[in-house]
């Protein structure tokens, strides 16, 4: 079904009524299991996906579960996790049968999912504080339960969320975002709009990139186009996400507050020297 | 996952868990008595974009959802399809009411193919044969008796494809297969498909309407909460000594004798039969009022259980460390042959305390006891089956 994008230029507002620079509904959990090191439930709009978090623990005998990166000094991949100075990330995504409209199976050696797999591995290794736990692994399990476009873009969210609940330092926040463009890539539409956040029908439809953010800065540490963009426009959608993630970040950011204030009041954790200035009601 | 992951308990370890659970009345490293269930929370219908979906958390953080789906299909038709239709034809009104009764002339009954079952474990591949053992198990039950898949049938044309994807959220702290078939379990009693409008062998027309869709397990017209049959539960049971142990953990199961995996369903039709048809029925008068659940047994599977790959412990006796080495080095030269049935001994014989895979395989009577220990009336099956009865499945 294409999406009818002639409307937009009437009334300025897109298929679900958002405005251009208009986010969809973050809804964010931490701590969801117990059992787990980390763990967190993230819904975009009906996008909505699970991370837990498994370490840093001693690697298991069994390797190749995911895709691995070893940061840095490891530089033989997979296999070199054991013995590197720096602690591997291992991501593994299951995308769930049920999780799109028709059922579709994807198995492990789907290469979307393996793209996106290493894609956060990577940035996950750049910003977690991998060096101080050299011999072990991380392992990120997510699992999607419903997508609805700006996937990636919510597994990076997710994750960020779940790391911080198994406590592994990091550098900052890394929240993602997508941002795409009003018209399409043959229309050569000179007052194209850059949009914000785009949903599946959107994501099908028009030119559209994944970027994340480290914390309050401008620093994209991650950055992905799968689609044709015109030049000119690449610009205007770049500085719309890099706004979004700024968005998102303040947003999880409330999500994890919120959680610490309520572990503190719970009595689960002690409350810390620096924390008297913290508004607990 | 197989269930035989490895377990990281010494001999010594092991031994003290395996005669602590062989006490009358077991002691279980939880706590729990040996026919409790770990606490759960559950709720079903967490996904719209299904047409059922439920999520168990166990007490003990493990954590699983299931979604499922379904899409209309063509039947494929046999080539002697059609003399089959005119054969009938007088007769299918009749077909109609009871079905089941002629379940295997192809028409009434369905095929198992229509359904779908896949199981995800996180870090294990889809095609582990831990998981696929895990999926066959719960496909079975469901299958069991066509009952299922007769549910699935729209017309003589066409049909319903359901698929189970089934997700163990949390890493498998233990085997998983309880925690994975309650989900199931709960997961197809919410599910709904769309109501039929059309009539008869037309091609399949739908009510657009999503609250007018009927429950794939029809609900009592009477009281709305009420299920008037239940899909099928699959238990894991396992005997330590001569103790019985409903629901063991990855620990408890390290020491088992037996494991076997029991797939029982609810048989609601004789159930009530018993209940309101005569009440002076001896059977349900004997146990008293309300446990007049009819259990019928499915399937069983033996899961072998990881305490065959555990290793021996040394008894003292053959313990170099414990002054034995004095034999095994004055024996010099003939050695050998003094060392042998020294260590065949040891393997053999049963020392206390000291831990020893068992091996061989399971009694005939002890298979026996622990099925029957599940079937009972008011036993551990009718307190599953009452627990998720609770849950709002609507």
């Amino acid at each position: 079904m294409p999406l009818d994008t002639s409307t937009y230029g009437l009334a300025l507002l897109r298929v679900d009524g958002r405005r251009w620079n208009e986010l969809r509904r973050i809804y964010a959990q931490i701590r969801t299991q117990a059992a787990a090191d980390g763990s967190s439930y993230l819904e975009m709009g009906h996008t909505k996906v699970m991370c837990v978090v498994t370490g840093p623990s001693e690697p298991g005998p069994r390797r190749g579960a995911g895709i691995s990166s070893a940061g840095g000094a490891g530089g033989g991949g997979g296999g070199a996790g054991g013995q590197s100075k720096d602690a591997e990330v291992v991501v593994n995504i299951v995308i769930a049968g049920f999780s799109s409209v028709d059922r579709k199976r994807r198995g492990r050696s789907d290469k979307r999912t393996l793209e996106m797999q290493s894609t956060l591995a990577n940035t996950l290794a750049a910003t977690l504080h991998t060096h101080l736990f050299p011999h072990s692994q991380i392992t990120i399990s997510l699992h999607v339960l419903s997508q609805d476009g700006s996937l990636l873009a919510a597994l990076i969210n997710a994750a960020t969320l779940a790391c911080v609940d198994a406590g592994i330092p990091m550098t900052d926040y890394v929240t993602a975002c997508t941002a795409g463009s009003t018209s399409t890539y043959a229309a050569n539409d000179e007052g194209a709009d850059p949009l914000l956040d785009l949903n599946h029908q959107e994501e099908q439809e028009l030119p559209g990139l994944t970027v994340a953010t480290l914390g309050e800065s401008d620093r994209v540490v991650a950055l992905v186009c799968e689609s044709r963009v015109q030049i000119s426009r690449l610009e205007g959608m770049l500085a719309v996400g890099v706004d979004g993630c700024k968005q998102v970040r303040e947003i999880l950011d409330q999500v994890i507050k919120a959680q610490g204030q309520k572990m503190i009041l719970e009595g689960t954790v002690d409350k810390g020297t620096g924390l008297n200035d913290m508004d607990l009601d | 996952m197989a269930s035989s992951q490895h377990v990281l308990l010494s001999p010594a370890e092991l031994s003290y868990l395996h005669s602590s659970l062989s006490l009358t009345p077991p002691i279980r490293p939880d706590g729990r008595s040996p026919t409790q269930y770990r606490p759960l929370s559950a709720e079903t219908g967490i996904l719209p974009g299904t047409n059922g979906s439920a999520r168990i958390c166990f007490a003990d953080g493990t954590e699983a959802i299931v979604g499922v789906k379904a899409e209309v299909e063509k039947t494929k038709r046999r080539w002697d399809d059609d003399a089959i239709y005119s054969e009938n034809q007088p007769t299918e009104g009749e077909g109609q009411q009871q079905p089941g009764r002629d379940g295997d002339n192809g028409e009434e009954s369905g095929s198992s193919e229509w359904v779908e079952l896949t199981v995800e474990i996180p870090g294990y591949r889809d095609d582990d044969s831990g998981t696929i053992f895990l999926g066959q198990m719960l496909s079975e039950a469901l299958l069991a008796d066509g009952g299922f898949v007769r549910k699935l049938r729209i017309n003589r044309r066409f049909h319903w494809r359901l698929y189970l994807d089934i997700l163990l959220i949390s890493p498998p702290l233990s085997y998983p297969l309880p925690l994975l078939s309650l989900t199931t379990h709960l997961a197809l009693l919410a599910t709904r498909l769309p109501k039929l409008k059309s009539e008869g062998d037309e091609d399949p027309f739908f009510d657009d309407d999503w609250a007018a869709a009927p429950y794939l397990y029809p609900r009592d017209p009477s009281n709305k909460q009420k299920v008037v049959e239940r899909p099928p539960v699959t238990l894991l049971v396992m005997a330590v000594g001569g103790n019985i142990i409903f629901d063991p953990s990855k620990e408890e199961l390290a020491v088992a004798d037996v494991a076997l995996a029991v797939s029982i369903g609810d048989d609601a039709s004789t159930a009530q039969q018993i209940q309101g048809g005569d009440k002076m029925d001896v059977d349900s008068f004997s146990h008293g009022s309300g446990s007049g659940r009819n259990l019928k047994l499915l399937s069983i599977r033996t899961v072998d259980p990881p305490s065959r790959l555990t290793p021996p412990g040394v008894a003292n006796a053959a313990n170099s460390a414990y002054g034995h080495a004095q034999v095994v080095s004055s024996a010099g030269a003939g050695g050998n042959s003094q060392k042998m049935p020294e260590a065949r001994q040891t393997e053999s014989e049963a020392v206390e305390g000291v831990w020893k895979p068992p091996r061989g395989g399971a009694k005939a009577i002890v298979m026996g006891a622990l099925v029957q220990k599940v079937l009972i009336r008011g036993g551990v099956a009718d307190e599953v089956l009452d627990a998720l009865e609770g849950v709002d499945t609507s």
